[in-house]
């Protein structure tokens, strides 16, 4: 049974809409940016209400650089394996990316060549993690405006490489898959053949905006009708475990937001968390 | 690919993957001279997006030092500023902006004086939270650091 099984929809908690999440009756799941949780001690009173009401809470790490090629810092895994065993995570997630080097930090997530030696070190990293925590890791492909000059793999190649060789379960992030098709003149529903779906332990949408040519993964704009519509073509040949919508900022009214979370219910099939009535 | 459109400075052939990631993030964040292959558009627009996300994260922890650089405007003035030093965290990235950018707003003064009642930062390494009870004056206003707290009193 995969950890997020029957947790429908849900939306990524973070401080700025706190009260808004705790009013949304259907909840059954939210992420937390694992850095923002303290390093010890009980998680923020706003989640620890909502793992009382039964909510999963899932530690969504930004800053392991699992793909960099230095080893994780020890400190930062403990931390992740620390904040899942404090809110009773079902699982943890991360990216598959890098975030420093030469301890230059690059304040985001950077894209790896798509190389062997990247997988090796991905490889390396997550077993390194892994090996501290006690619940299943998902890794999420990041979107990325800019590629490596000598990829070896194709996306599809490099993915399913390192989610075989680590066990881990996919986070697929569906506007990234959105983004990167679209910047790189490709057709997004083509991965979604090539990717191992089986492996999905649940799925990220978030919003994004055209600028100057280029799909920018903002996470601070409403969410296309276009990766709506993928995830419906999503869903057509796996339906994810469970579905979470991201926002980092420039949060809209709560009835945006609620309208957000409705049509991902739409396109999924699973019940509506707002309290609006099933169509 | 290689030509038109790419970038073309210090080779990286045959360079490890740690070497190739430390030469691209200084390249992105540091100011340093793009590896060579890379789509020299595409690498520009992830400068921006980089440096306007650091804005908005600095933001978050200096909010009067943001709004006084004018409505709409801190995105604009931070990333001209922060455009080729490395990222040092928002506390950091934003008192650097501080200190050689004096805010003349008011409330972002008070920010300021806040967080050194706080923190003791040398401008080169990482700031350090004081210890102790202290107290200050700034702009007729008491300040008292208590507990890693600060508190504050309007003297009249």
């Amino acid at each position: 049974m995969t950890p997020l099984a029957g947790r429908g929809v849900g939306i990524g908690w973070r401080p700025e809409i706190s009260g808004f999440v705790a009013e949304l009756p259907g909840l059954r799941f939210v992420e937390v940016i694992a850095e923002s949780l303290p390093h010890s001690g009980e998680p923020p009173e706003a989640l620890a209400r909502l793992l009382a009401a039964g909510v999963a809470v899932v530690p969504h790490g930004v800053k392991l650089s699992l793909g960099g090629a230095e080893p994780v810092d020890p400190h930062r895994v403990e931390h992740l394996a620390q904040a899942a065993r404090a809110v009773g995570a079902p699982l943890v997630s991360e990216h598959i990316a890098y975030v420093r080097a030469g301890g230059v930090e690059a304040g985001h997530l950077l894209p790896l060549p798509r190389s062997r030696e990247a997988v090796d070190a991905v490889v390396a990293n997550v077993a390194r993690t892994t090996a501290e925590l006690d619940v299943p890791l998902a890794l999420e492909p990041i979107a990325a405006l800019f590629e490596w000059p000598d990829d070896e793999l194709t996306e599809a190649e490099f993915l399913t490489e390192i989610l075989e060789r680590t066990d881990a379960l996919l986070l697929l992030d569906i506007a990234n898959v959105y983004a990167n098709a679209l910047n790189r003149g490709e057709d997004p529903a083509d991965l979604l053949t090539r990717l191992p779906l089986e492996r999905m332990a649940y799925v990220h949408v978030a919003g994004g905006r055209l600028h100057e040519g280029r799909y920018h993964d903002t996470h601070t704009d409403p969410v296309p009708g276009e990766v709506l519509e993928l995830l419906g073509e999503l869903c057509a040949r796996q339906r994810p475990p469970a579905i979470l919508l991201e926002r980092d900022g420039h949060y809209p009214p709560a009835a945006a937001l609620r309208a957000e979370l409705d049509a991902l219910s739409a396109a999924t099939g699973y019940p509506a968390i707002t309290g609006a009535a099933h169509t | 690919m290689t030509g038109l459109g790419r970038s073309g400075s210090s080779p990286a052939v045959g360079a490890g993957l740690a070497r190739r990631q430390e030469e691209l993030v200084r390249a992105l964040v540091a100011g340093a001279a793009m590896p060579v292959g890379f789509d020299v558009a595409a690498v520009a627009a992830t400068q921006t997006a980089l440096l306007r996300k650091r804005a908005e994260d600095v933001a978050r922890t200096w909010p009067r030092l943001a709004a006084s650089a004018g409505p709409g405007q801190w995105t604009r003035v931070f990333s001209a500023w922060a455009a080729g030093r490395a990222p040092q965290g928002s506390l950091r990235d934003g008192w650097d902006f501080a200190l050689a950018n004096p805010p003349r707003d008011t409330a972002a003064q008070r920010e300021l004086a806040l967080r050194e009642l706080l923190w003791a930062y040398d401008g080169e390494t990482a700031p350090r939270a004081r210890r102790g009870p202290t107290a200050r004056l700034h702009a007729g206003e008491l300040l008292l650091r208590w507990r890693g707290r600060a508190h504050t009193f309007r003297l009249r």
